[in-house]
């Protein structure tokens, strides 16, 4: 039995969950995290005007930015931005996905998770995959592999 | 490999996340999160509370960078004086440290055993 931690981006939930079920994995818990990889948050100015940049000024986001560069809502309205301009916020909304799969299943969840969400920027996110001892349905008690199935 | 897992007070988290920056240590996720410890939560006047706000940053960092990770995370999240275990505030937090068998980004699916056909 693993753990498979995986970071994603936002705006591609519903096309994991529609990979992720063709899997035949029907377990998956979505959490709303902030994160940042070693670029530190960093956006393209290109990227920006997506959902992400409203999510980052809404601060659902970005709440941590502990790089001072320019944020772009701080400067004066119709100021242009080259799109290859990058600002890094610090911390990015993003989804954290943790799904508990028999060992046999972790290729199959890997494959689906990085086909849903491979674009080639930065910023797709990782996959972590931990072991895990045991697991138990709360409503009938069933341990181990049983509680999966 | 290891995965951290640290309950740190919200206060806090900036801190230790610009200590861990400034020890090259910059990948990390961050969770809102409440709970209790041991001491079942707080009661002031006469309100008792068992939620308390708390940050959760998770880590991966590899074996050989595991001590160094927690040092600064206990010396940044800690109350009171730092080498005081005595003077710290009951609620500075927990540190976890899990296995992690394998991490790799999303982007180009570079695995340590082999990349997988997506």
């Amino acid at each position: 039995m693993k753990q498979i931690i995986a970071i994603i981006r936002d705006e591609r939930v519903e096309e994991t969950k529609t990979a992720l079920e063709k899997t035949g994995v029907r377990g998956v818990t979505f959490l709303y995290v902030t994160g940042r990889g070693q670029q530190k948050g960093t956006v393209s100015a290109g990227e920006l005007g997506s959902g992400l940049d409203r999510n980052i000024r809404m601060g659902i986001g970005g709440s941590g930015a502990v790089h001072e560069s320019a944020c772009p809502g701080e400067e004066k309205p119709g100021t242009f931005f080259p799109p290859e301009k990058e600002f890094a916020f610090g911390f990015l909304p993003k989804r954290m996905l943790v799904i508990i799969a028999y060992d046999e299943d972790v290729e199959s969840v890997i494959r689906a998770i990085v086909s849903a969400n491979q674009t080639g920027r930065h910023g797709d996110g990782r996959i972590f995959i931990c072991p895990m001892i045991s697991a138990i349905r709360v409503r009938t008690g069933e341990q181990g592999d049983m509680a999966l199935s | 490999m290891k995965m951290i897992w640290a309950v740190i007070r919200p206060e806090s988290a900036q801190r230790v996340i610009r200590a861990l920056d400034s020890a090259g240590i910059g990948g990390m996720t961050r969770l809102h999160v409440t709970g209790h410890g041991r001491e079942m939560g707080i009661t002031l006047g006469s309100v008792h509370y068992t939620e308390i706000p708390k940050e959760m940053l998770m880590i991966v960092v590899p074996d050989n960078e595991v001590a160094k990770a927690v040092m600064i995370i206990r010396t940044e999240a800690k109350t009171g004086a730092k080498n005081a275990p005595e003077e710290g505030i009951i609620g500075d937090g927990k540190i976890f440290v899990t296995y992690v068998e394998d991490s790799f980004p999303i982007r180009t699916a570079a695995r340590a055993g082999g990349t997988p056909k997506a």
